[in-house]
């Protein structure tokens, strides 16, 4: 597979303020890569310093084999760019204004085609200020693939919609997915990096603090999966100990076990159970961690 | 479509109530007066009002912002935003000498096409530069307006570009010539009716003013 973005030693400083500190991260050509951090970590100025926006201070970056700042022009041929509020001209409709964004490319993709990416073919000729928000940002989504890009940035895609366009929004983003682009987005919600990232990093303080999978990354945060059971009522009344050798935790009429080898330990639990008389365990259940236990791990140094 | 009305209403307003006749203590009939003036107030209607409100609300609203995520080249849409000034101001000079021919026997000199022609290039580059710098100004989208009106208004009343009569203080006249809107009405008058102005002066004032808003909005054009 080959690279789409490669980012060595980046760094940014502004007024003598260093807010990049030596980023370095690569993106697979056809991947889903989000960016997270905390805000003021420097996500926005990556993304910037990637789209051809900002001169960086130093460190080598090559998006789509072009040095963004020096070949802009060339490379906004093949680069879609969706920034959080941008407007639009107030009286323009749908196809209208999609077909007149389409006249800025030399490539630029079929407007049917573009209306169907973004599920918006039956509001063809509405007026764009009489769209809802999750229509509106189907529409810049549709603008920035106008020119058939191989790399699209998502600013925030979803940030104030409601479950019902959040999740139509993500459909477009997977189709994206499906016609072969690479796709970097950053994001404040988790579970939207969790569900269409093929890969996250996380810049904290001007560095990336870990990249990889959502796997990898909660590997890497230690953070433990969770097997929760229903506390057999010896457990309960104290005449029966857990496994001594797992870190159980009763809470309520739960019991909780945090470990970072769940093969082991269900094992051990499954013989103790046995070896005990307890039969199956009720409610039994194996929780990895999510990319929120992990960021927040990594982030605040874990609140949980 | 403001842009087209507000030139024409005042041209057969004002024209079919005082435009006629000999101004006073001279051979010059007021209308081959009055017709350019109203010509150089429809530039500066479409290139300077117009393209900076436009340029303010397209700012406010984050269209500049998108449009810089395009290939096309900030030259290219600037030039582009300029031409379809210059086809908007062509349109409407071409309907006020219309007018000014047929509601007002008003007809451009032989031999003054090159004041003519010449005067509206350097017009709409001159006011569409200071459009361009208006829109810089403006903080917002709604304010882009009200700056716009009153920066130029007074300056055409005090231009007699609605009455070629009005007089007012020669310390005052003395300013007003400084401007580029009473410049612009008396090179386009040279079109209409040969008078007694200085033609070189009044270049130089356009020019100056457009080397001024074109330098400002370098300075300060913002696309976001």
């Amino acid at each position: 597979m080959s690279t789409a973005i490669e980012v060595c030693g980046l760094t940014m400083s502004y007024a003598g303020r260093r807010v990049l500190d030596g980023v370095d991260f690569e993106v697979k050509t056809g991947e889903v890569f989000c960016l997270l951090g905390p805000n003021g970590a420097g996500k926005t100025t990556t993304v910037e310093i990637l789209e051809g926006f900002r001169q960086r201070t130093g460190g080598t970056v090559s998006v789509l084999g072009m040095d963004p700042r020096a070949q802009s022009a060339r490379l906004r041929e093949r680069i879609g760019i969706v920034l959080q509020e941008c407007g639009f001209p107030r009286q323009a409709r749908v196809a209208e204004l999609i077909d007149s964004w389409r006249a800025y490319y030399r490539n630029p993709r079929d407007l049917e085609d573009l209306l169907k990416v973004v599920e918006l073919a039956r509001d063809r000729n509405v007026q764009v200020r009489r769209l809802s928000g999750g229509q509106r940002r189907r529409l810049d989504l549709a603008l920035a693939l106008a020119g058939d890009p191989d790399l699209i940035f998502l600013d925030e895609p979803t940030t104030g919609f409601d479950p019902e366009s959040r999740r139509r929004c993500w459909t477009a983003i997977e189709n994206l997915r499906t016609l072969g682009k690479t796709i970097v987005l950053t994001t404040h919600y988790l579970d939207e990096a969790e569900r269409l990232a093929d890969r996250v990093a996380i810049l904290q303080g001007g560095r990336i603090e870990v990249a990889g999978t959502v796997r990898h990354v909660a590997r890497q945060a230690r953070v433990k999966t969770k097997i929760k059971f229903a506390a057999p009522e010896r457990v309960l009344d104290g005449s029966l100990a857990p496994p001594r050798c797992l870190d159980v935790v009763l809470s309520g009429e739960v019991a909780v076990c945090q470990t970072e080898n769940s093969a082991t330990a269900l094992r051990e639990l499954l013989g103790w159970a046995a070896a005990n008389d307890l039969g199956d365990l009720d409610d039994l259940s194996v929780e990895t961690p999510t990319l929120e236990d992990a960021y927040l791990q990594l982030v605040t140094g874990g609140t949980n | 479509m403001f842009t087209f009305a507000l030139p024409l209403a005042l041209l057969l307003l004002i024209g079919s109530t005082t435009a006629t006749g000999y101004l006073p203590g001279t051979h010059v009939e007021g209308q081959m007066i009055f017709v350019p003036s109203i010509i150089a107030f429809g530039v500066i209607v479409a290139a300077y009002v117009n393209l900076g409100t436009k340029l303010a609300t397209l700012r406010h609203d984050g269209v500049l912002k998108r449009i810089r995520t395009t290939p096309l080249p900030a030259s290219a849409y600037l030039s582009g935003v300029l031409a379809s000034t210059a086809a908007t101001t062509l349109a409407i000079t071409a309907s006020i000498v219309a007018i000014g021919a047929f509601a007002f026997h008003a007809v451009p000199r032989a031999g003054g096409l090159p004041e003519l022609a010449g005067g509206l290039a350097l017009g709409v580059l001159c006011f569409g530069s200071l459009g361009l710098a208006l829109s810089s100004v403006a903080s917002s989208a709604e304010s882009a307006s009200p700056i716009a009106n009153a920066s130029y208004l007074p300056l055409a009343i005090m231009s007699g570009i609605f009455d070629p009569t009005f007089a007012i203080p020669h310390w005052l006249s003395a300013v007003v010539g400084l401007f580029p809107v009473r410049a612009l009405a008396q090179i386009l008058q040279q079109g209409y009716t040969p008078v007694a102005h200085a033609p070189l002066t009044d270049l130089l004032v356009l020019l100056t003013w457009t080397a001024a808003g074109c330098g400002f909005a370098a300075w300060r054009f913002k696309w976001h």
